[in-house]
């Protein structure tokens, strides 16, 4: 028997690690029944291996997890959901074709009798749809209504309602708001509303401060796999929780500038938009400076860099200019051409070409550099990647092995490599310690400053906070498609994350 | 018990570290190759024979042209199933010129560039539609193999020029013509493949096509091209067998589909880009080949034959697909 004060959820000295590095040590985290607890932590804390480790999709190396003071362990996700604990992942997973009483029932469809045969019940279903939905107050949504017909948001809640369906008892909520409006964001805080009444205990993880002041109960802060802080959210102040989650210190992990002076400017921007996505971007970037961009995701960070290369597509507004000279983000190829290198920030599925060795992989995008005549010269090739194998210290048994048996933080090195050849005047990096390792990361981050040093103009566009303020001379916030901040160098991770926050009490903190 | 299943996964990691290794494909082609040498050997007197060995050249000469061309278009992603109705229209094509009154050379010349044509719509549609080329290349597998019949009426029209069947039915230094084309198309892809730009665009599209664009490379006029590439391939298959038969014969050359597909994936090329080698290819038509004519020699029906070429083409898959997992890991 659950007595009234039985937290909902206890986790107890969790612990996790891969390959024998540690990713989660000794966690504590406690959800009440109707409950909102906050996870926070910067990337890399451990927030979704923890998450993982509760929806069953990693096995925890010690600990225990009761739910309703039951001791559980879960051999698979489909073990967790049946005790009630439903993930709703930032990306909305649904299947757009079908009815929205369809989506919902769909992982466990009510069912009849008729002529012999077993049939889907649609009454039962559409019935229970309607009930699911009028309790979230959303009875204004038709379950008979093809779901791809929805606006996101209604999207989001009609997953709620799956989730409901299936008697969740603890809901996660990965980003729920990421893709929404702000009044959108509204209606899904008065949906957890709803919830915390029903007796529904949510996890709540998101980046923005503002968000969780609004909606959570307690705070869960995690940083480098550790508990860093549990705050009753009423009687906490934005400011501490920031410094929990980002420590005071910076540490060593980001090399200062060489005292280099920067030299002329290498881009200009000026009003540069795109309809949905970017409006009016303002800004400039020269010769021997590092440029950090940060924006949570969702704020335009994952465009601007792209758009400017050229990746998008042929810009319509906004004037740039590279090098003095008027240019026109066109096409990859041609944005190449002009001076600019890009590495992506999804290494797998746009930086890398796996099968290639490591010789042919750096050679590629200037392949015509490396030729006799008609015919490719590996010894060029070879002799081009021993060169950036030393100068930049990537971990690899040679020039022919291929890319795909190296670590990540080599992979990214090799695809900055790619671009390190005379006319390239402008690096733009996304995300570019994105699945790291911390070692691998002080290296690049080391490698970058040298190429600044060298005369190299390098933008950072990353969601990565600490990254941005520890690597860069100079800082750019966006949100929502504007630059809402502009910082010099030593801007501290705190001042950059406050900028993204609308929240007057918040920024003056 | 737990020291057998330790035993066996020690083995299954060692079988899959020796699959994963980047030569074993060819290698394990290479040991078939030689023992069904030796099995034909023993069994039929007349099958290791110079003789025997220029037939089995002579016939699979136009088909392994075939496959050579399409080796780099799947490497990059690609996929042709219009290539041997292209053979089909070529011969065609250039009966229908010449009895308009054209030279026969002009004739040949003209079907060569309406193969170019097919091509090209072939990559277009895949390319700039982004359509899936196994939809594309069947509706113009179709669409070439009917115009065919439409223009022929159904009927094989006679083809008896000396200068022409030369190329058919001729020997250079007693190699058979198509031979010697089928060894130079052979040799030449090899060499764009592994020493030119463009052959390592061809691997770049393949392996991850959106990496490749995003740096720069022409991704797909690579993949036009090695689709005119591929539909030329048709078009020189069809003027050799159309040359060897003295006839023109709409229906000729469709048949062929199925080997020369056969024989690329059997050759390690991967259905899913990015990996292959034309000399895969070519260990695989000549056991294709070998098979054929080994069971000819034995009598046996010409329909276990295509039992048999089903068979050996699935465990050709089934052997790449477990190499991908060793690979993958």
């Amino acid at each position: 028997m659950t007595s009234a004060n039985t937290p909902r959820l206890t986790m107890k000295g969790i612990g996790k690690s891969f390959g024998g590095v540690p990713v989660l040590s000794n966690v504590d985290f406690t959800v009440a029944p109707g409950e909102v607890v906050a996870l926070l932590g910067s990337n890399g804390a451990g927030k979704s291996t923890l998450m993982k480790i509760l929806t069953g999709l990693y096995t925890r190396d010690g600990g225990t997890i009761a739910i309703d003071g039951r001791e559980v362990t879960f051999a698979s996700p489909a073990e967790a959901v049946a005790v009630g604990v439903r993930l709703l992942p930032q990306e909305i997973s649904i299947m757009p074709d079908m009815t929205v009483a369809e989506n919902i029932f769909v992982g466990d469809l009510p069912m009849k009798r008729s002529l012999g045969f077993l049939t889907v019940d649609d009454g039962a279903m559409r019935r229970r749809s309607r009930e699911l939905l009028d309790q979230l107050g959303f009875g204004s949504i038709d379950p008979d209504t093809p779901m791809k017909r929805l606006a996101v948001a209604e999207q989001r809640i009609v997953e709620i309602a799956r989730a409901l369906a299936g008697q969740a008892r603890i809901l996660i909520m990965d980003e729920p708001t990421a893709a929404l409006t702000e009044q959108e964001a509204h209606l899904i805080f008065k949906i957890i509303r709803r919830l915390k009444e029903q007796q529904v205990s949510v996890v709540y993880i998101s980046h923005y401060l503002s968000e969780v002041f609004e909606i959570s109960d307690q705070i869960v802060v995690l940083r480098d796999g550790k508990n860093a802080g549990t705050f009753a959210t009423a009687a906490t102040r934005q400011s501490e929780v920031l410094s929990a989650m980002l420590g005071n210190t910076v540490d060593d992990l980001y090399a200062v500038g060489g005292g280099v002076a920067p030299g002329a400017d290498v881009l200009g921007v000026e009003k540069l938009s795109i309809p949905g996505k970017l409006s009016e971007i303002d800004f400039s970037i020269r010769a021997g400076e590092i440029l950090g961009i940060f924006g949570l995701v969702g704020s335009g960070v994952e465009v601007l860099g792209r758009a400017l290369y050229g990746a998008l597509g042929p810009l319509k507004d906004g004037n740039v200019k590279l090098a003095g000279k008027t240019y026109r983000p066109f096409s990859p190829r041609a944005g190449k051409l002009a001076g600019i290198g890009f590495v992506a920030a999804e290494r797998k599925k746009e930086g890398i070409i796996a099968d290639l060795t490591v010789r042919e992989n750096m050679a590629l995008t200037f392949q015509e550099r490396y030729e006799r005549g008609l015919f490719v010269s590996e010894a060029a090739e070879t002799a081009n990647a021993n060169n950036w194998i030393s100068a930049l210290g990537i971990r690899t048994r040679g020039p022919e092995q291929k890319i795909r048996t190296l670590s990540g933080g080599n992979q990214q090195k090799v695809c900055i490599a790619r671009w390190l050849v005379d006319g390239v005047q402008l690096l733009i990096l996304e995300e570019p310690t994105r699945g790291v390792d911390v070692g691998a990361r002080k290296e690049i981050y080391g490698k970058l400053r040298e190429l600044a040093d060298r005369g190299f103009a390098v933008l950072v566009l990353s969601s990565d906070v600490e990254e941005v303020a520890g690597l860069s001379d100079r800082t750019l916030v966006l949100d929502r498609g504007r630059v809402v901040g502009r910082f010099a160098r030593g801007a501290s991770p705190a001042e950059l994350m406050a900028a993204t926050s609308d929240d007057p009490a918040f920024s003056a903190a | 018990m737990a020291a057998v299943t330790t035993v066996n996964s020690a083995n299954r990691r060692r079988m899959t570290s020796l699959l994963g290794k980047p030569w074993s494909g060819v290698a394990v082609l290479l040991v078939f190759y030689i023992a069904l040498i030796i099995v034909f050997s023993v069994l039929s007197p007349f099958f290791l024979s110079v003789r025997n060995m220029l037939s089995i050249g002579q016939n699979i000469a136009f088909v392994g042209l075939m496959a050579a061309a399409g080796t780099p278009l799947i490497i990059a992603g690609g996929l042709d199933l219009s290539v041997a109705a292209i053979a089909g229209l070529t011969g065609v094509a250039i009966s229908i010129l010449q009895g308009a009154g054209l030279d026969i050379w002009v004739a040949v010349a003209l079907s060569l560039v309406i193969a170019a044509g097919v091509g090209i719509v072939n990559g277009l549609f895949t390319t700039r539609l982004r359509l899936n080329p196994l939809i594309v290349t069947l509706g113009m597998m179709s669409i070439v193999s009917g115009l065919s019949l439409v223009l022929t009426g159904g009927l094989t029209r006679p083809m008896m020029f000396p200068t022409f069947n030369w190329v058919g039915q001729g020997r250079v230094g007693g190699i058979p013509i198509p031979l010697v084309i089928m060894a130079v198309t052979f040799v030449a892809l090899w060499v764009v493949l592994t020493r030119t730009r463009f052959g390592r665009f061809v691997y770049a599209s393949g392996g991850n096509a959106e990496a490749a664009r995003l740096i720069g490379i022409p991704v797909d006029r690579t993949i036009i091209v090695l689709y005119v590439i591929s539909a030329l391939s048709g078009a020189v298959a069809g003027i050799i067998l159309c040359a060897m038969l003295g006839a023109a014969a709409p229906t000729s050359a469709g048949q062929y589909l199925l080997t020369v597909i056969a024989a690329i994936i059997l050759g390690g090329t991967s259905l899913n880009g990015g990996r292959g080698s034309v000399w895969g290819t070519l260990l695989a038509i000549l056991i294709l080949g070998t098979l054929n004519n080994g069971l000819t020699l034995l009598n046996v029906s010409s329909f276990w034959q295509d039992v048999t070429r089903g068979v050996v083409l699935m465990l050709a898959v089934s052997l790449d697909q477990i190499r991908t997992r060793a690979l993958g890991d």
